[in-house]
C-alpha cells in the first residue's frame, strides 16, 4: 500500500470500528431492556446528527482552550495507538522501534487528557469525575505496562511488528494466559466503560462530560469509541497474533480479531457492575497488580 | 540542529529552572523549578551522547539515572511537603522559620 | 535548514516558552501541564537525536509525574482553579538576575567551546544497546538506582504517614486563620483524640 492508501485505511478502520461498537452497544442495551432495537445499523448516525444539532454549551469561566482541545487530543491519542499496529507484514503506518513504549505514553497522556477535560469545564461533577478517573486510571495503566513488557519478552523487541512475528508458532494469549484478560481491563478503563466508568458515569450526572454538548460532545463520544478500538487493535496484535492467520489475507484477520475483542469488551462493559472507587482501588492494588507481577515472572521464566 | 544549539536550549531551561527555584514561595512550584533544571540536564546529556560520544550506551545510562533522580526528588519532596503541612500547616517556604534564628 | 532543523527549533521553542510560562500562569493545574509540555518537547528532541527509547520514555514518565503533580498542587495550594491572579514570589529581582546570569554564563561557555564531533553512526542498535548495557556491564549502577527508588518509596511513606512513634503527626496542629488573628480555618479536631464515642 502507498502511504496515502495506508492513511485512508487507517481512517476507515477507526471510523468503521467506532460505528461497529456503537451498533453493538445499541443492540446490547436493547436486549438487556427486552425491547426490539430500532434501526440498529443507522442509529449511531442518527445519534451523531442529534448531537451535532445541539448548541455547544458554555459554563461560567471555563478553561476554554483545554476544554475544547481535550476531546481532539483524546481522539488523536487513540489514532496514534491504532497507527502502531501493522495491517500486514509490510503495511504499518508508524513503524516505531519503541512502539510499546509509545503505547504506554498514549495511556499516560489519556489519563492527563481526561483529567483536563473534567477539570477545565469548571464544574463540580466534571472535577469529581476527573479525580476519580485519575485515581483508578493510573494503577490500571501500571498493570497494562507490566503485561506489555511480558509480551515483549519472547519477541526480544519493543516494536509491535516484531511482537506479532514472534507469535508465528504460538499466540501470546496461550503462552501468557493472564495477559489478555488484564489488558482488557485497560480497555474498559481507557475508554471508561462499564465497571471502570469512573469518569463519565450517571451517578455524577455524566462526570467529565456533564457540561459538554454539540460538536465537542460528538468528538468526545467518538474519541471514547476510537480509544476502545485502539486498545482492541493492540490487544489483537500483541496477544492474538494480529494479521497472522491461514487462508485469509492479513488485514482481514486483523479486522476479525479486533472485532472479536471488541465484542468481548462491549459485553464486559454491559454485564459487569461498577463498584465504589475505593473498593476498586483496593482490588487493583492488592489483587490485580500482584497478579500482573506474577504474570511478568511467568513470562520471564518462559522466555529464558 | 548542532550540539551548540542543543546546549543553548538546555542552558535556557536550566536558567528558567533556577529562576523558578529561587523565586517561588510555594513548595510545589519550587519543585517545578528543580524539575525544569533536570529537564535541561537530560537534554544536554542526550545531546552530548548523540553528537560527541558516537552512540556509547553508557551515555544513555546517564539519562536513565537522571530520570531516577527526578523520581526520587519528586517522591521525597512531596513526602516532606506532606510532613511539613501536617506539623506546621505550612505550604510556603516562609512558613518554615525554625532554623533561621 | 532541513526538516529536522525546523522540527528541532519548533520543539525547542515549545520547551523553553512553556517552561517559562510555568511560573507565570495563575492556575496550578495549568502550571504542571505546561511543565509536562516542556518535557514532551524535550522528549521529542531526544527522538530527533537518535534516542527513541529515552525520548518516548520521558514523555511517558512525565505525563504520569505531572498528573500526580497536578493533584498535589490542587491539594496544597490556595486558588487551585486559577480564578484569581496568582504571583507568589520572593526575592524576585535577584532570582531573575540569577537565572539570566546562569543562562548567559552557560551559553557563553558553550559558544566559545569547541566540541568533538562524533555522532551516532547510522544503523547503530541504540535501543538494544541500552538494554544490554543496563543489564550487562552497568547492571550494578542500574540496580543501585532500583534499590534507591525502593528506599525512596519506604522513606516517603514513613515521612508522610500520619501515625508515628509519638502518636498522630497532626496532633495539636492548628490550621492558620483565614484572616490575621482570626479563628483557625477548617474543621476543628474532636477533643479526646477522637475516641470519645467508645465510652457511651
Amino acid at each position: 500500500m502507498t502511504p496515502i492508501v495506508l492513511t485512508m485505511t487507517w481512517v476507515a478502520f477507526l471510523l468503521g470500528m467506532a460505528w461497529y461498537i456503537a451498533v453493538l452497544d445499541g443492540l446490547w442495551a436493547a436486549a438487556r431492556e427486552g425491547r426490539q432495537p430500532r434501526a440498529p445499523l443507522a442509529n449511531p448516525l442518527y445519534r451523531c446528527a442529534t448531537i451535532l444539532r445541539q448548541q455547544s454549551n458554555l459554563t461560567e469561566a471555563p478553561d476554554l482552550l483545554n476544554w475544547r482541545l481535550a476531546p481532539a487530543l483524546y481522539a488523536g491519542l487513540a489514532g496514534t495507538g491504532v497507527a502502531l499496529v501493522p495491517f500486514s507484514s509490510t503495511n504499518v503506518l508508524a513503524d516505531l522501534e519503541v512502539g510499546i513504549v509509545w503505547w504506554g505514553a498514549v495511556e499516560a497522556l489519556t489519563v492527563v487528557v481526561v483529567f483536563l477535560h473534567g477539570w477545565s469545564a469548571n464544574s463540580q461533577f466534571g472535577l469529581i469525575g476527573a479525580y476519580r478517573y485519575v485515581a483508578i486510571g493510573l494503577p490500571v495503566m501500571l498493570i497494562s505496562m507490566f503485561v506489555l513488557i511480558a509480551a515483549a519478552l519472547p519477541a526480544e523487541s519493543l516494536a509491535v511488528p516484531k511482537i506479532i512475528e514472534s507469535q508465528r508458532e504460538l499466540w501470546n494469549v496461550i503462552r501468557q494466559p493472564l495477559g489478555l484478560p488484564l489488558f482488557l481491563l485497560l480497555g474498559l478503563s481507557l475508554s471508561f466503560r462499564g465497571p471502570f466508568n469512573y469518569a463519565d458515569s450517571a451517578d455524577i450526572a455524566g462526570g467529565t462530560a456533564a457540561e459538554v454538548s454539540g460538536a465537542p460532545r460528538l468528538v468526545w463520544e467518538f474519541a471514547r469509541l476510537a480509544m476502545l478500538t485502539a486498545v482492541a487493535t493492540v490487544a489483537a496484535s500483541v496477544f492474538l497474533g494480529g494479521y497472522l492467520g491461514p487462508w485469509l489475507p492479513g488485514p482481514v484477520w486483523l479486522v476479525l480479531k479486533t472485532a472479536a475483542v471488541l465484542l468481548v469488551l462491549v459485553g464486559l462493559s454491559h454485564q459487569l457492575a461498577r463498584i465504589s472507587p475505593s473498593r476498586m482501588m483496593t482490588l487493583i492494588w492488592t489483587v490485580l497488580l500482584p497478579l500482573s507481577f506474577l504474570h511478568l515472572v511467568w513470562a520471564g521464566v518462559l522466555a529464558l | 540542529m548542532t550540539l551548540t544549539t542543543i546546549l543553548v536550549v538546555a542552558a535556557a531551561l536550566i536558567g528558567i529552572g533556577l529562576y523558578g527555584t529561587l523565586s517561588q514561595q510555594s513548595f510545589v512550584m519550587l519543585m517545578m523549578g528543580l524539575e525544569l533544571m533536570l529537564n535541561g540536564v537530560m537534554l544536554a546529556a542526550v545531546g552530548f551522547w548523540s553528537l560527541t560520544a558516537g552512540g556509547l550506551p553508557t551515555g544513555q545510562l546517564l539519562t536513565i539515572i537522571v530520570m531516577a533522580v527526578m523520581a526520587v526528588e519528586m517522591a521525597v519532596g512531596f513526602a516532606l511537603i506532606t510532613a511539613v503541612y501536617r506539623n506546621r500547616q505550612a505550604d510556603v517556604t516562609e512558613g518554615l522559620t525554625t532554623l533561621k534564628h | 535548514m532541513n526538516v529536522t532543523d525546523i522540527t528541532f527549533w519548533i520543539f525547542a521553542a515549545i520547551a523553553v516558552v512553556s517552561g517559562w510560562r510555568v511560573f507565570c500562569t495563575d492556575s496550578m493545574v495549568r502550571a504542571s501541564f505546561l511543565l509536562m509540555l516542556s518535557f514532551i518537547a524535550v522528549g521529542l528532541i531526544m527522538v530527533l537525536l537518535n534516542a527513541p527509547y529515552l525520548g518516548i520514555a520521558t514523555v511517558f514518565m512525565m505525563a504520569v509525574e505531572m498528573m500526580v503533580m497536578a493533584l498535589f498542587m490542587v491539594m496544597y495550594m490556595m486558588n487551585p482553579a486559577g480564578l484569581n491572579p496568582m504571583m507568589m514570589v520572593h526575592q524576585h529581582r535577584f532570582s531573575i538576575a540569577a537565572g539570566v546570569f546562569l543562562f548567559a554564563a552557560l551559553a557563553g561557555l558553550i559558544i566559545v567551546t569547541r566540541f568533538a564531533s562524533n555522532p551516532v553512526a547510522p544503523g547503530t542498535e541504540v535501543v538494544a544497546g541500552l538494554g544490554k548495557e543496563l543489564l550487562g556491564d552497568s547492571m550494578l549502577i542500574f540496580e543501585t538506582a532500583g534499590v534507591t527508588l525502593l528506599a525512596t518509596m519506604v522513606a516517603s511513606v514513613i515521612l508522610s504517614s500520619r501515625s508515628g512513634r509519638f502518636g498522630a503527626a497532626d496532633t495539636g496542629s492548628v490550621p492558620p486563620p483565614l484572616e490575621p488573628g482570626g479563628e483557625p480555618a477548617g474543621r476543628q479536631p474532636e477533643q479526646g483524640g477522637g475516641h470519645a464515642h467508645h465510652h457511651h
